[in-house]
């Protein structure tokens, strides 16, 4: 017969096993912050919550950068080629947008910093 | 080149070491990027003006080192990977970190007859530590290979400072040296379209990941795409690949392998991959199937779903 602690256990068991899977089987690709690199500065970690712009100054000058539902991009940039603003939003751990004429990356990183670096 | 976006990344060294361990290795990679750069006045674009003019010109022993160690490389690679055509690269407008798109591209005429009068770097003679030039149109742009050798010498550095579990990553292409504690490094290759990851590895000991690809540097024309790779053959971009990566132990062959693989494209890769005498490499072709050797295949992990269509060369 079970007693009334083992109910207890086996009722905590599956109230908990939500968690686990979260925990463990969850999407480890969900992204949480925006690492931005700029050349010759320190890297900079932002949480990828709230609704903000930034500017990041580079070598040719001002690039501007926006966090918003969770995503990040590239507003402008003073380079000609414009391919980082046209690399649009970026919202899961491991997206990566550069302005390499103005020295500028931005990751997005997720729960676990699934990669050390990143190949391109 | 690789002036812009070194990221290095340290596991294990306290902070002192760290810190002094990577300001050395900076600053190489800034020293050798002044000095391989093919476009802002320096050290090389002297040798080529010089040479243009039909002069001799003396070498620092490293550079002889690395003009020699590329003209090999070119040779294994039937000369796909060709440091001599840089008039070529210059004419198309990537002497620029920012070439504007709205400016078409050469004329027809202009790039065959440039590609036409096919310079490579055969046509250096070196006596002792002299260099003279045979061919008027040779002019010397080392692209990737030089990022191979700085991360390589940037990786010295920070072996002499006592650093053994590192990652020098220089605008993408890296060399990873260790572990992080208690794991191997994990690595993620950027997927050639849009801003996600197409697959990754695991690193640990000492292995060099390189990758060239036409969304590196590109421009766009009335809807067609023109990127940074030259075929020496036909003076245009190639149209067969997206992106090429190469995976080797330790220092080496790095962005001449990747771009000789984006100039072979599907057709010609397993040449190049026999020729260069590289383990594991993958081509991703243009249309998205991805080629791959046995030893890579074995260990790469696809990141994108549904996984792409994988085909296999035996070299």
């Amino acid at each position: 017969m079970m007693t009334r602690a083992d109910w207890i256990a086996v009722l905590l068991a599956i109230a908990l096993l939500p968690g686990l899977y979260v925990r463990y089987w969850g999407d480890s690709s969900q992204a949480e912050a925006v690492r931005i690199a700029a050349n010759g500065q320190q890297d900079i970690t932002i949480p990828l919550s709230g609704n903000r712009r930034f500017t990041v100054h580079g070598p040719l000058g001002e690039s501007v950068i926006e966090i918003r539902d969770g995503r990040v991009r590239f507003i402008s940039s003073p380079c000609r080629g414009q391919q980082c603003v046209h690399s649009g939003w970026l919202a899961h751990a491991g997206d990566l947008a550069a302005c390499l004429p103005n020295g500028i990356m931005v990751t997005v990183t997720g729960r676990d910093r699934r990669f050390d670096s990143i190949n391109f | 080149m690789f002036g812009t976006l070194v990221d290095l990344t340290l596991w294990g060294a306290n902070e002192d070491q760290a810190q002094q361990a990577t300001a050395a290795a900076i600053h190489t990679l800034n020293a050798l990027h002044h000095r391989w750069h093919a476009w802002e006045p320096g050290p090389l674009t002297d040798i080529n003006t010089r040479l243009t003019r039909g002069e001799t010109v003396t070498l620092e022993p490293d550079q002889v080192e690395v003009i020699r160690g590329a003209q090999e490389l070119s040779r294994q690679s039937a000369y796909l990977f060709n440091p001599a055509i840089g008039r070529l690269i210059a004419l198309w407008g990537f002497h620029s970190d920012d070439r504007p798109s709205n400016v078409p591209p050469p004329a027809p005429e202009v790039i065959r007859q440039l590609a036409a009068r096919h310079p490579t770097l055969d046509d250096l003679h070196f006596d002792g530590n002299k260099l003279s030039s045979a061919n008027p149109a040779l002019e010397m742009d080392f692209g990737a290979y030089v990022k191979s050798y700085g991360v390589d010498r940037a990786i010295e550095e920070l072996r002499r400072h006592g650093v053994s579990n590192a990652i020098v990553n220089a605008g993408g292409d890296l060399r990873a040296i260790g572990r992080r504690g208690d794991r191997p490094w994990r690595i993620g290759i950027r997927d050639p379209r849009g801003a996600g990851i197409l697959a990754s590895v695991e690193i640990q000991g000492d292995e060099s990941v390189f990758t060239s690809g036409d969304y590196e540097r590109f421009f766009e024309y009335q809807g067609k795409r023109y990127h940074h790779i030259i075929d020496p053959r036909s003076g245009y971009p190639p149209s067969g690949a997206m992106s090429a990566t190469v995976i080797y132990p330790g220092s080496g062959v790095g962005g001449g392998a990747s771009t000789a693989l984006m100039v072979a494209g599907p057709h010609g890769w397993l040449d190049v991959v026999r020729g260069m005498h590289l383990q594991q490499a993958m081509l991703v072709a243009a249309d998205r199937k991805i080629y791959l050797t046995p030893a890579l295949a074995k260990r790469l992990h696809f990141e994108v779903d549904p996984p792409p269509t994988v085909i296999i060369g035996q070299p």
